[in-house]
């Protein structure tokens, strides 16, 4: 099998792997990276489960080539925050019990994190839209609605 | 009757930690990309593996040439039937009680037949995912298709197609007999007959099935797998020939299983191919796998008769259901006895006549799905509720209220329902919240609103005589250990048991750590199922954390020089309750009280085991008897806007109202009641499974649809707290109970609206037009 | 698997450079939405991948000299928000907006949305009333220019052949007397499969239409334009018992099927509603 290198930024630290023309960067961030909070529900852009943000938008994983990241930044949930430093929307996500068995959250957050960059005061019906991607089989949404909104709220103060 | 309408108010103790939406303590590892699901692992020289599937729903199997496959470079294990130790088992019905009468014959990999299109034939397993779908390509099978059957009512037909291995294809019948149903038609001023049908849906939660399995010290089988119970050790161990303690089952933080975890998935596929090899073993279903060949909710055609007097009162209720239980057995006798008890609904009805059969067809099987058989006759009772209602100008809510069962009131199979029953209260709730119809937003739009009652049981069937363990103990620092066998699978299993201990020995959720899910290390809990786990679990934790507190309160007492009866806990401090006269500053800090019992030996842990009700099986044939312990009763409202001309339904307005007991954490309560009315919605609005011939013409998720983030709207929850449950400080359970009535309450909203009823899900735009007479 | 090779052109010389060298055996490849999944399937085994997606002389969209163009690798959301087309040609934009989630419009591109030639292709009835052509560029370096409603030959069969990029589309900046109007249904609000979609634009003279341009997608085997819909609405005042008759028009022009997602009856009735009423829409 024919394989190429590629070198992807990921959550700013930049990272190599040898990838065929078939690879996805979902394969490549699970396999090459260890990446394994970017999950795998579907494999073909149906779920939003592998959101990710690529350069400055966020894409599926599953449907993005390994080789077509090559070069740009990629971030996952990890590069959205940490414990010693939390994005507002890991805050208000936990404290809105918007996160029961947690699948969908990587990739939700990630959405959500791209819909405040674009558009940091979005109303609800915005916050559904731009999260309409990305299914989830627990919450019903609306604490995850509940929590982008207020994470929006708090970025302001 | 005045006396049972009356509103109960009931003030709910204000607890320190229980009844306050703290954040769950597995949130954190969640948003932060910590927590690693079955499939997150990964162990040097780990092999993945592959399932290969029947290419028939229904065919012989005539041989398997495993040869070119296993010559393959990278394979290290090619498996069928003859390569398994056991690879027939026959599983009665119930765990812990011997249970006659049924049998489920499965077979771990298919010999002799193959019964649905999803049936495992062989497995592989090669040091890539790439080499092992090439090799399941190369293994040769010859099938010699058979005709099947994929229609259950054909199916009973005797002479129909054998789907199994005996010549009748109804597994079982149960039958409800109360009173005398043609006295009770004759009673009647109105009867209204329908024949409902149900689709078969799938549970599409975001986790597909998964699993790594390794073999660890002690030749141990060990298998870390997205289930809901581990307690499969034990027929993984059969299958294998092995004693029970060779196999160790793990479940980690579980990405969702409403029943589809339930039964063995991956886990025994992978012990065999680890036991093979010796190597570590890696295996994922496809989502596409996961739709095609893992268990679904079972498609029902229910046909209900009832009756009514003028004033509304129901006098008759007729009703036969046949269930589709697909290509095996697997849980259908259980979900069928669960509609049984379930078919009348939480009313009152003098005379009852219910006949229920599961029959096996060649479609993909059926088995546990949120609501175990409760959701599907919900569907037609809560319908037959409004056609009655309308033919005797009462308003749905009217007609129900002259009918909800109370506290004290019996079911139809006698079964007195003794803990709190306040589906009238929930309905009147929910109506209040649904509020005036909103304005069409245009010519073409009918605005309709619908509600519908439900009621589901929590707890497992009491003649299974079911239990759980948990241990709670008290490290040397005063920080809390709780170790349960509890499967969390998203509904805050575990983190309930956190509130609990915390609440009870006076220290906040941070001080307490939750092991869960372990068949080797910690206490077995039992099923996450039946929504079960916060009844079960929570109270023997609960009784476990009280056994610990005893020991601190008796060494504490000692100190204090008073009885333990006078003390209480908080904030990390023991101290005398403030109504006894004492000295003010006779307080003690639980870490030195902790610290004196270590000094004296005193034993500060406990494993506590909870006993639900322990019954005997019922009577069959007249379905008389008690099989639950509890019910959670609620009601859904909804109103919709439904476009005329091209069938399209907004849904503008949800409300969920329950009894939830005691709301333990009210995040979480709110959680699964808002997370339930989407699965529900999902029911009533788009979901299907559709198969041609027992093919699945649905096996993406860009086929088969669930409810994205606009397709509903925010859902409004009301939780009355009446304490009358029985799990710890008096909840009820939610997860499944949530789900229940939403899709009839979808279909009466859109029946308003159009003035057309819809008798099978889902009710789609198109089955809205024909019924308009536009198509 | 067949061991795919893959290129990613810098620009358009290096585009044509490789084409030149690769011919037929070249599958292009920009947002990858369709054509990842066909290949995870097996439905697609390219022997060679040109990446087109991050290539900026395809990305584009312009209003020049009366005509508005748009770069083939030209992402979906670009599409859906630019202030350009929400302008000119808002039922494109509408069609965009809705086409997948925002997830796949970030990635998916308006010519792959074409080239693929799904009956169901989202942006193609927009563009067959907009009297769209695409802009093809052949391995031997010439370009050509296909009117859309000549482009679609046949069910998922293109005038495109193998070797050959999708370069650009374009079509005349619409006059202030048309109106447009568009509808897509579809069984959810989000990453939907076309059921059935109507676009029209309608050069109106006071009541009476002059010019009617009518398309309809998910009801044929190619995305088609409802020459009967247009020749039956021209020259007419538009009232509306016209609009019933029209109604009756376009059922016996469409070709509908049966599938998981509906049957050829409701598909055939609600493309008659849906073309009533974007036809009001428009004139409003």
């Amino acid at each position: 099998m024919k394989t190429y290198p590629v070198e992807i930024n990921v959550n700013g630290e930049w990272r190599k792997a040898e990838v065929t023309a078939h690879d996805t960067l979902l394969d490549a961030l699970r396999d090459s990276f260890g990446a394994f909070e970017v999950k795998n529900g579907c494999a073909q852009g149906d779920c939003g489960a592998c959101t990710v943000i690529l350069n400055d938008k966020a894409v599926n994983a599953c449907l993005t080539l390994a080789l077509q990241a090559d070069g740009k930044n990629v971030t996952t949930l990890k590069g959205v925050g940490t414990p010693d430093n939390p994005h507002p929307l890991q805050q208000s996500f936990v404290e809105h019990g918007a996160i029961q068995c947690g699948f969908c959250t990587p990739g939700m957050v990630v959405s959500a994190k791209a819909l405040l960059d674009k558009n940091p005061e979005p109303n609800r019906n915005e916050i559904r839209e731009g999260i309409s991607g990305n299914l989830c089989r627990c919450t019903g949404y609306t604490k995850i609605v509940e929590a982008i909104e207020n994470a929006s709220l708090r970025r302001e103060k | 009757m005045l006396e049972k309408i009356k509103k109960k108010t009931v003030t709910r103790p204000d607890y320190r930690i229980i009844g306050k939406p703290l954040p769950r303590h597995d949130a954190w590892g969640k948003v932060f990309a910590e927590t690693k699901y079955a499939n997150d692992y990964k162990l040097p020289d780990m092999l993945y593996a592959k399932v290969l599937r029947s290419r028939y729903p229904a065919a012989k199997l005539l041989s398997i040439d495993t040869r070119e496959a296993a010559k393959l470079s990278g394979v290290a294990a090619v498996m069928t039937a003859k390569d398994v130790p056991h690879n027939e088992t026959v599983t009665r019905f119930g765990q812990t009680h011997k249970v006659g009468g049924f049998e489920g014959l499965y077979r771990v990999l298919a010999e002799k037949k193959v019964r649905f299109r999803g049936d495992a034939v062989a497995l592989v397993a090669a040091k890539s995912l790439a080499i092992a779908e090439e090799a399941l390509g190369l293994i040769k099978v010859k099938y010699e298709p058979l005709e099947g059957v994929f229609d259950p009512v054909e199916a009973m037909k005797p002479g129909a197609y054998p789907v199994g291995e005996d010549e009748s294809n109804v597994i079982c019948s149960y039958k409800v007999r109360k009173g005398d149903i043609a006295k009770g038609f004759d009673l009647a001023d109105v009867i209204v007959e329908n024949t409902y049908r149900v689709p078969m849906v799938d549970h599409a939660y975001l986790e597909p099935e998964s699993g790594v399995a390794w073999l660890d010290d002690g030749g141990v089988i060990t298998i870390r797998a997205a289930t809901q119970v581990i307690e499969h050790f034990r027929g993984i161990a059969d299958v294998l020939g092995l004693p029970h303690n060779k196999v160790r089952v793990i479940a980690p933080m579980v990405g969702g299983g409403f029943g589809g975890k339930e039964d063995i998935t991956v886990e025994t596929y992978l012990a065999l191919l680890v036991w093979k090899t010796g190597k570590p073993v890696s295996l994922t279903y496809t989502r596409e796998e996961s739709i095609i060949a893992h268990s679904k909710r079972h498609p029902y055609v229910m046909k209900y008769k009832t009756g009514a007097t003028k004033d509304g009162k129901l006098v008759a209720m007729e009703a036969e259901m046949i269930s589709d239980a697909g290509g095996y057995v697997f849980l259908s006798p259980w979900v069928l006895l669960y509609s049984t008890v379930n078919a009348t609904g939480p009313y009152d009805i003098t005379h009852v006549r219910v006949d229920c059969h599961a029959v096996l067809t060649n479609n993909t099987f059926s088995s546990a799905n949120r609501g175990f058989g409760a959701p599907q006759p919900c569907f037609a009772y809560e319908s037959q509720l409004d056609e009655i209602a309308k033919q005797l100008n009462l308003s749905p809510l009217e007609i129900r209220k002259k009918n909800y069962l109370h506290t004290g009131d019996s079911l139809a199979t006698g079964r007195v329902l003794e803990h709190s029953v306040e589906t009238e209260q929930t309905a009147e709730k929910a109506m209040e919240a649904l509020g005036s119809p909103s304005q069409p937003g245009s010519p073409s739009e009918k605005i309709g609103q619908g509600m519908a009652s439900g009621m589901m049981s929590y707890g497992r069937m009491t003649f299974l005589h079911d239990t759980s363990r948990s241990y709670v103990s008290l490290e040397m620092d005063g920080s809390v250990t709780v170790k349960c066998g509890v499967q969390d699978i998203g509904g805050g299993q575990a983190s309930s048991l956190a509130q609990i201990a915390a609440e009870v020995l006076g220290v906040s959720m941070e001080d307490v750590t939750v092991y869960i899910g372990d068949s080797a290390l910690t206490p077995l809990a039992g099923t996450t199922t039946a929504t079960r786990q916060l009844y079960m679990s929570g109270n023997a934790t609960y009784k476990a954390a009280m056994a610990v507190r005893d020991n601190l309160f008796n060494k504490a007492a000692d100190i204090l020089d008073t009885a333990p009866e006078n003390l209480d806990i908080k904030d990390r401090k023991i101290f005398i309750k403030p109504d006894i006269k004492h000295d003010p500053d006779r307080v003690l800090a639980f870490d030195d009280v902790v610290k004196a019992c270590a000094a004296d030996g005193v034993q500060l842990y406990n494993v506590a085991q909870f006993n639900a009700p322990a019954r005997e099986l019922i009577d069959f044939q007249t379905g008389q008897g008690q099989v639950f312990a509890d019910f959670t009763f609620g009601t859904h409202a909804m109103e919709v806007a439904v476009d005329v001309d091209t069938g399209k339904v907004n849904v503008l307005k949800i409300v969920a109202c329950y009894d939830v007991g005691q709301a333990i954490n009210p995040l979480s309560a709110e959680g699964q009641l808002e997370g339930g009315a989407l699965y529900g919605l999902g029911y009533g609005m788009i979901e299907e499974v559709i198969l041609d011939k027992g093919n699945t013409l649905t096996p993406s998720l860009a086929e088969y649809l669930i409810p994205t983030s606009v397709d509903a709207p925010d859902v409004k929850t009301i939780m009355i707290e009446s304490g009358g449950g029985v799990g710890p400080f008096g909840a009820k359970g939610l997860g499944e109970p949530s789900c229940v009535s939403v899709a009839p309450a979808f279909a009466n909203a859109v029946s308003d609206a159009t003035g057309v009823r819809i008798y099978d899900l889902p009710v789609t735009p198109e089955k809205i037009l024909k019924a308009l007479g536009k198509i | 698997m067949t061991p795919t090779e893959y290129v990613k052109p810098g620009d358009l010389s290096d585009l044509r450079q490789v084409m030149a060298e690769y011919k037929a055996r070249a599958t292009v490849i920009a947002g990858g939405t369709n054509l990842i999944p066909e290949m995870r399937n097996g439905e697609e085994s390219p022997e060679l991948l040109i990446d087109i997606s991050d290539m900026t002389e395809l990305s584009f969209i312009r209003e020049n000299n009366g005509s508005i163009a748009i770069g083939a690798a030209t992402t979906i959301a670009e599409v859906a928000s630019s202030p350009v087309l929400l302008d000119n040609s808002p039922i494109l934009a509408s069609a965009a907006k809705q086409l997948g989630n925002p997830l796949t419009r970030n990635r998916a591109t308006l010519g792959g949305n074409l080239a693929n030639a799904s009956p169901c292709a989202d942006t193609a009835p927009p563009l067959l009333a907009l009297d769209a052509a695409v802009e093809i560029l052949s391995p031997g370096g010439k370009t050509r220019q296909v009117p859309l409603n000549k482009f679609f030959l046949g069910y998922k069969f293109t005038d495109l052949v193998k070797g050959e990029v999708l370069t650009g589309i374009t079509f005349p900046k619409p006059n202030d007397s048309t109106k447009g109007s568009h509808t897509k249904i579809g069984l959810r609000n989000a990453a939907s499969i076309c059921v059935a979609s109507i676009a029209v634009m309608l050069d109106m003279d006071g009541k009476t239409c002059r010019k009617a341009r009518v398309a309809a997608g998910s009801v044929a085997p190619i995305p088609m334009r409802a020459y009967r819909v247009e020749k039956f609405l021209e020259g007419k005042e538009i009232n509306a018992p016209l609009l019933e008759e029209c109604m009756a028009v376009v059922k016996e022009e469409i070709s509908p099927i049966s599938d998981i997602r509906g049957s050829l009856e409701y598909r055939s009735y609600v493309t008659s509603m849906i073309l009533k009423r974007n036809i009001k829409r428009a004139l409003k």
